[in-house]
């Protein structure tokens, strides 16, 4: 480590500074802004705010619509999360084996997560369109009549769960092959000398070893999940009738449709609160000085 | 102790470094049996088809004839439009063009400040005494968990006062917030894992400190350096919240956000739709297949939002 001597160091840390201070303040200075924009009334950037205190707070908390959003959020991205690290700890699994053409399946397992939302969302709806989508024609084929995918609450949801699913898998198929590649075959070595099969060896050795990258995993996609807009606002705007609207689509809704700024920012910085125990639990999991040690 | 904690270090245990390295799974080694065999040839069919098949629908109702798509679809298509109609209805009826290079001009200016502002800050971060050092690391990792709608509408308001609302520089401010963390946490853990002697080396024999770092420390750290660029580019092109809320006029709209109003126009436009899905995927296959060491090195890094 060295500190500043010279003239040149300290343009160096001159320039420094000014890139923090910038980067910290265009990230930081919204958030503080969201929050205290949640102290007032406004309908509108430009129209004069009203000072309310935590009145937008008490009328959110006691709004049912709130929790409702609360509960769809939680239902999203729970099941999301769920089949995410299943099926991505099964095709880890799979690309963990060798077989021939490996390296173009792994390209292919990884793809998806590659797609802007949009293409995701605009595929999605073209499969499952009213009268001419492929799976609206096989499901017909199959004697259930004309599916109304999106007008079906239940129906609604499974669409952008299995949308999200599709489309972050490939996160945790990739961190799980990596954590795989870290396991010593010693160890699977002496279990299978132990008499252990290939599910005990699973259990055994291969999820010990993995668990804290898992649980990492887990926690970075529950909160990116967990704030996931793009993707269901694509897909079902929150609908039909706020069958799937999260908290995200509602802060939308109330600031810019609603023109209630205030209500929007008092979600945006509930659900923010909400977030931040996980980022406390992330931080805890992956404290920054442990890795400053090693280094 | 994962890939996590300690970025520079998924570089040695990047998945497509094949069976070769010391403890790969056991499976590798040893022959499968017919069931064991057949078991992992129907399972990584069926992860095949789940993973390629909306990619591969996608690309074939692009390239189909219009009248084909109102009839009753077949799963090989019968039928290529040898004219590409839809290519040619997107590209000369629609504001396509324009949008492509709107998100082009985006993506580029982002990648270019995220790569400036993060080399300079996590080098002088890792190779200097800076008091708060774990704090900015830390409002940086903390930063990038930030959702994007919660940056959105207050960054709006602001660009509103400066009088830059609804213009390509709004935007590429907004993507920096997202992109400049991650480079700064991505470049931070490789320039660590450099040696500082080599650079006191390169010093010892008459390099200035700049020349120590442009001759030494940034050729050695490129694959970082490909990996942020690459991670900025894929976050900027496929944003669509940010540019969303930021953006309102349509000679501004970047890709995403052209194709999110075709597709709420009233009669959607299904071929022209594929084919502009097709061809904003274009750009992100052509650098995935020729950097795939780089983008699956990011992703083990734990690097990137999605």
């Amino acid at each position: 480590m060295q500190s500043f001597k010279t003239a040149s160091d300290r343009r160096l840390l001159a320039v420094f500074i000014l890139c923090v201070a910038v980067t910290l303040l265009l990230i930081f200075g919204p958030a503080a802004y969201a929050i205290r924009l949640s102290l007032y009334q406004a309908k509108t950037f430009v129209s004069p705010w009203t000072w309310v205190g935590l009145d937008n707070y008490a009328r959110v908390l006691s709004d049912p619509v709130f929790w409702h959003s609360l509960g769809v959020g939680l239902i999203f991205s729970l099941s999301a999360i769920v089949l995410q690290v299943l099926l991505g700890t099964a095709f880890a699994l799979l690309l963990n084996q060798a077989f021939p053409g490996r390296a173009l399946m792994r390209g292919i397992a990884i793809l998806p997560y590659l797609l802007p939302t949009i293409v995701i969302a605009i595929t999605a709806q073209w499969l499952l369109d009213g009268s001419m989508g492929l799976w609206t024609h096989w499901a017909m084929d199959l004697g259930f009549g004309r599916p109304h995918w999106f007008e079906n609450p239940v129906s609604a949801m499974a669409i952008i769960i299995l949308a999200s699913v599709w489309t972050w898998t490939p996160f945790v198929t990739v961190c799980f092959l990596a954590a795989l590649q870290t396991v010593p075959a010693s160890l699977y070595e002496a279990a299978r000398v132990d008499g252990a099969g290939p599910v005990m060896r699973f259990f055994h050795v291969t999820l010990p070893m993995v668990i804290p990258m898992l649980l990492v995993v887990i926690l970075l996609r529950s909160i990116w999940m967990f704030n996931k807009f793009d993707m269901v606002w694509l897909l079902t705007k929150g609908g039909p009738l706020h069958a799937t609207e999260h908290l995200p689509i509602l802060a939308y809704r109330e600031a810019f449709l609603q023109y209630d700024l205030g209500g929007g920012a008092t979600v945006a910085t509930l659900s923010f609160i909400l977030l931040s125990v996980l980022l406390v639990l992330y931080f805890h999991f992956v404290p920054l000085d442990e890795k400053e040690a090693k280094a | 102790m994962n890939a996590f904690t300690r970025p520079a270090e998924a570089r040695t245990v990047a998945p497509g470094a094949e069976a070769a390295s010391h403890g790969n799974a056991a499976g590798n080694r040893r022959r499968h049996s017919v069931a064991g065999r057949l078991g992992l040839f129907v399972g990584v069919c069926l992860m095949g088809i789940w993973s390629f098949f909306p990619i591969y629908w996608m690309i074939v109702s692009s390239l189909r004839p219009e009248r084909d798509l109102f009839r009753t679809p077949t799963f090989i298509p019968k039928t290529l439009d040898p004219h590409l109609t839809s290519y040619q209805n997107l590209l000369w009826l629609t504001d396509y063009p324009r949008q492509f290079l709107n998100s082009l001009v985006v993506a580029g200016a982002v990648v270019a400040i995220t790569l400036v502002v993060s080399v300079i800050v996590a080098y002088v971060i890792s190779r200097y005494r800076v008091p708060g050092k774990s704090m900015i690391i830390g409002g940086m990792l903390y930063a990038y968990m930030f959702p994007p709608m919660l940056l959105a509408i207050p960054l709006l308001s602001i660009f509103a006062k400066w009088g830059i609302a609804d213009s390509l520089l709004s935007l590429v401010i907004a993507h920096c917030t997202m992109t400049i963390p991650l480079g700064v946490w991505l470049l931070w853990g490789f320039f660590k894992a450099m040696p500082m002697h080599l650079e006191e080396a390169a010093m010892v024999d008459g390099c200035t400190r700049a020349g120590a770092f442009f001759r030494v420390v940034l050729p050695l750290s490129l694959p970082g350096i490909v990996t942020v660029a690459i991670f900025s580019f894929l976050l900027s092109w496929t944003d669509y919240v940010f540019a969303l809320v930021m953006i309102s006029s349509d000679n501004l709209k970047t890709l995403p956000l052209g194709l999110a109003s075709i597709l709420g126009s009233f009669d959607a436009r299904w071929g022209e739709l594929m084919a502009g899905a097709t061809l904003i995927t274009l750009p992100l296959l052509v650098i995935f297949i020729l950097l795939s060491r780089y983008f699956i090195q990011g992703l083990a890094a734990g690097a990137v939002k999605g």
